[in-house]
């Protein structure tokens, strides 16, 4: 697992800030920000930088795997956490923990507390690597839109190279929101917006929210004619697997604007813990209803992605529609998996997978 | 709740297919026709229509932002010219039967491009705005040319990013220099084969050693390259047309995966030689027989075809978006994405008006090498270019999925106002997409067997053919 807090010995601070590491200091002294931390020395596990005169230690195995990544150092906290990782396509920002629904699989469980990091989110778009993906996630980012856009017009003013993923749930759109929308540069924001369900009594019934497939609907709708990119996201559940042709048909005619549809199996966390038992669909020996989406969506032209699923619980004939989706940090393999040989190209288990309670079927290819 | 207009035709006694603006369609009785007429609908239609996407409760929601956006996909986009069609010349070592681009003797002289038009091409692409292109070597016989190839390609190859490269032979005469040429993984090999070596040899080659030589190098061809890098279309005489088992295992057993059938076309030599009456029938009994036969071939066989033509149509029926194939898109831009240099240097919107020209009916260049694209034939010709506002298509169950062909249209007729249903653009496309239709709703499981193949999918989904009961 790749390690995403450090622990280090950090001069008292009063806010958060963000810095970024340099282990290799660069010739031309105009290329160092601010920001930058200078690798002064490495000893034992701890390496010293500097950072505008002040000393940071960080407890670092291999501290060159760690150049060019910006850390996030919060009051009050030991650890500091790795919040651009340079070497990876996975990266988030957590917006809050706050949400207005509470889904059956969250696999992030929404808190009440929000503290505001907007500020710390721009330093650390500026310092990111050139062309790098930023996901931002939560809770519900958009219970901050006003914060959100304002960061993002900003973001993109600093860096419109860097393109944005934006996790929500689509419930906070407002016709309003045209103006805004239309100062920022759409083509680099993938909104990545969940559907349970085409019907709505279970879509609302999954994320426990009345009314919330209809807003939902509407506000695709308006991103869509707004020309905003849309993922649209199914978690696979035994309470829509039934529905997911009927939702294959749905999103093929009211949302044909969506510019993929990802289909992903459930995380063991969180509430998705919680609610394994009844939720959990074991694929690897009933993929019909899913095949038959697939099928339906890429007739009509949306071929969906498989997400979180490992390679051997798929048919042949729909493992193209597979991606290993699993982050890096989070990603395991498990004994069955010793000798595959699709194990280069599948996305594994989460870290957190039950072997003893998930998938029956599972063999090395 | 307002639906959206509705499109129908019988497709038995008593049902009928109805299609929307988008394209969604679906089947029913033909009592549900006098509901719809009459204002009549159950509380059983009025659910089917909504959640098929056939009307919408308010300006702006969300079944109203579905219909147009899929609307909206049915429009093919005004594209960047990124795909040029090059005559360097018009000679060819065969004299084919029903040779359709008027070709010259080998041996003739005046019918290749000068070192002026050469210089002339290359600034042409120069100029081009894309960082990518594709270039389809036509002719005559281009290889006759290998030196104006080999410029060309490597120009290319230097100016862009990304070029592709398409060499149409006839692989009669191939020398070791072309076996060098088109092994270049950017260069891929398009061919003409009847079908039949008995077809073939008949239509083309005529002499045992040409046929010969055209069997060795194909077969060369495809040993060297496989069948990713090689096509072959078949020209089909409708009153000579070879069997179509027979074609289907001779293509299948050389490793294609496509045929794409052409029926013999009524220009350059052909249209002096042949007289075609009753070929329409003929052509169209012929076509549906192969169909029926790819569905029995593609029952069994691990790697299953698709006749190309077909497989477009269904694919426009079914998805929106789908505007990749020239010959069928609306609306059918010419001279944007597309564009043919003749040998003199003349600039021709499709292959098709370029043979018009040549036989003497009417000149359909669009300007020419020296002067650049003729602004104003291009905006006359593009004025027709939709099938929008035609006053027979707005009527036509097919309109969302048909487009039209200016140039056919005049190389027949020499106007473009003739009533739709008396055009033979017309005529043939009503004949696939009525049997396009049956193939969906056709019960048939070798029917479905090869639908799904031809849709890109697994296996066919009911779905994909909704019925209102």
């Amino acid at each position: 697992m790749i390690q995403m807090q450090i622990s280090s010995e950090f001069p008292p601070i009063s806010q958060p800030m963000v810095f970024r590491l340099r282990t290799i200091i660069p010739k031309d002294p105009q290329e160092l920000d601010n920001c930058d931390a200078v690798l002064i020395s490495e000893e034992d596990h701890f390496s010293e930088f500097d950072l505008q005169g002040f000393s940071i230690r960080l407890k670092l195995e291999n501290v060159h795997d760690f150049d060019g990544d910006v850390i996030l150092a919060v009051p009050g906290r030991k650890s500091v956490h790795r919040l651009v990782r340079s070497q990876s396509k996975h990266n988030t920002f957590l917006v809050t923990e706050q949400c207005d629904q509470k889904c059956v699989m969250c696999s992030q469980p929404p808190k009440k507390h929000h503290q505001d990091l907007f500020d710390c989110f721009l330093d650390a778009v500026r310092l990111a690597p050139i062309g790098a993906t930023i996901g931002i996630s939560g809770g519900e980012p958009m219970l901050h839109k006003d914060r959100l856009f304002h960061f993002l017009i900003k973001s993109q003013k600093l860096r419109p190279d860097v393109r944005f993923h934006i996790l929500t749930n689509g419930q906070h759109f407002t016709s309003g929101d045209q103006r805004t929308l239309s100062l920022l540069d759409l083509r680099s924001i993938l909104w990545g917006i969940p559907i349970y369900s085409a019907d709505a009594e279970i879509h609302d019934r999954i994320v426990a929210k009345t009314g919330a497939h209809e807003v939902l609907l509407q506000n695709l709708a308006f991103l869509g004619s707004v020309g905003g990119l849309i993922e649209l996201r199914t978690v696979l559940l035994r309470s829509n697997v039934q529905g997911l042709a009927s939702l294959a048909d749905h999103i093929t005619t009211f949302q044909p604007f969506a510019h993929y549809w990802a289909i992903m199996q459930l995380e063991n966390i969180g509430y998705g813990r919680m609610n394994w038992a009844g939720e959990f669909y074991d694929n690897s020996v009933a993929f019909d209803p899913i095949a038959k989406s697939i099928d339906l969506a890429t007739a009509r032209g949306i071929p969906p992605s498989l997400f979180n699923f490992p390679l051997c619980t798929v048919p042949d004939d729909y493992r193209p529609n597979c991606f290993a989706s699993i982050s890096d940090w989070k990603q395991k393999f498990i004994h069955e998996c010793r000798g595959c040989a699709l194990r280069s190209t599948c996305g594994g288990f989460f870290e957190w997978y039950p072997e003893d309670n998930g998938f029956s079927r599972i063999a090395a290819q | 709740m307002k639906i959206w207009p509705l499109q129908f035709r019988s497709i038995d006694s008593s049902h009928m297919v109805f299609t929307d603006d988008t394209g969604k369609f679906f089947k029913a009785s033909t009592k549900f026709l006098e509901r719809y007429a009459t204002e009549n609908l159950s509380v059983d239609d009025t659910i089917f229509l909504q959640q098929n996407g056939h009307a919408f409760l308010n300006f702006d929601d969300f079944q109203f932002v579905g219909f147009a956006s899929r609307w909206i996909n049915r429009v093919s986009p005004v594209g960047d010219l990124k795909y040029v069609i090059l005559v360097p010349t018009l000679r060819c070592d065969l004299k084919c039967d029903y040779c359709q681009v008027s070709r010259v003797a080998k041996k003739a002289r005046g019918f290749d491009w000068s070192e002026a038009t050469l210089r002339q091409v290359i600034s042409f692409l120069s100029n081009l705005s894309p960082t990518e292109v594709k270039i389809e070597f036509q002719g005559g016989e281009p290889l006759l040319r290998l030196d104006i190839l080999k410029t060309i390609r490597s120009f290319c190859r230097q100016r862009f990013k990304q070029a592709e490269f398409v060499v149409c032979t006839n692989l009669q005469e191939v020398s070791d220099e072309a076996w060098e040429f088109l092994s270049a993984d950017d260069t891929q090999i398009s061919t003409s084969f009847d079908g039949t070596n008995h077809h073939h040899q008949k239509r083309r080659t005529i002499s045992d050693t040409q046929q010969e030589s055209f069997e060795e190098n194909l077969g060369l061809a495809l040993a060297r390259f496989g069948s990713e890098k090689v096509s072959a279309l078949p020209t089909i005489d409708p009153l000579d047309p070879p069997e179509p088992s027979e074609l289907i295992s001779n293509y299948a057993s050389k490793g294609f995966r496509t045929i794409f059938l052409r029926k013999v076309n009524f220009q350059g030599f052909a249209r002096k030689k042949y007289s075609f009456e009753g070929a329409d029938r003929h052509w169209e009994a012929f076509y549906r027989q192969f169909i029926e036969e790819l569905i029995t071939y593609n029952m069994t066989a691990d790697k299953p075809v698709e006749e190309f033509y077909l497989s477009h149509i269904l694919r426009r029926i079914v998805r929106s978006g789908h505007h990749n194939h020239v010959d069928l898109r609306n609306p059918n831009w010419l001279g944007k994405d597309y564009v043919v240099i003749d040998h003199d240097g003349k600039l021709y919107p499709t292959d098709e008006a370029r043979m018009i020209s040549r036989v003497g009916q009417i000149d359909l260049s669009v300007g020419d090498l020296e002067n650049g694209l003729d602004a104003e034939t291009l905006h006359s010709l593009n004025s027709e270019a939709s099938n929008f506002d035609d006053p027979d298509c707005v009527h036509c169950v097919y309109k969302p999925y048909c487009g039209p062909d200016v140039v056919d249209d005049l190389s027949r007729y020499g106007r473009i106002d003739l009533p739709r249903h008396e055009t033979d653009h017309c005529q043939r496309h009503m004949f696939l997409f009525d049997l396009a239709f049956e193939l969906i709703f056709s019960e048939n499981l070798a029917v479905q067997k090869s639908l799904a193949n031809w849709l890109d999918i697994s296996e066919f989904n009911q779905r994909l053919a909704p019925v209102l009961s």
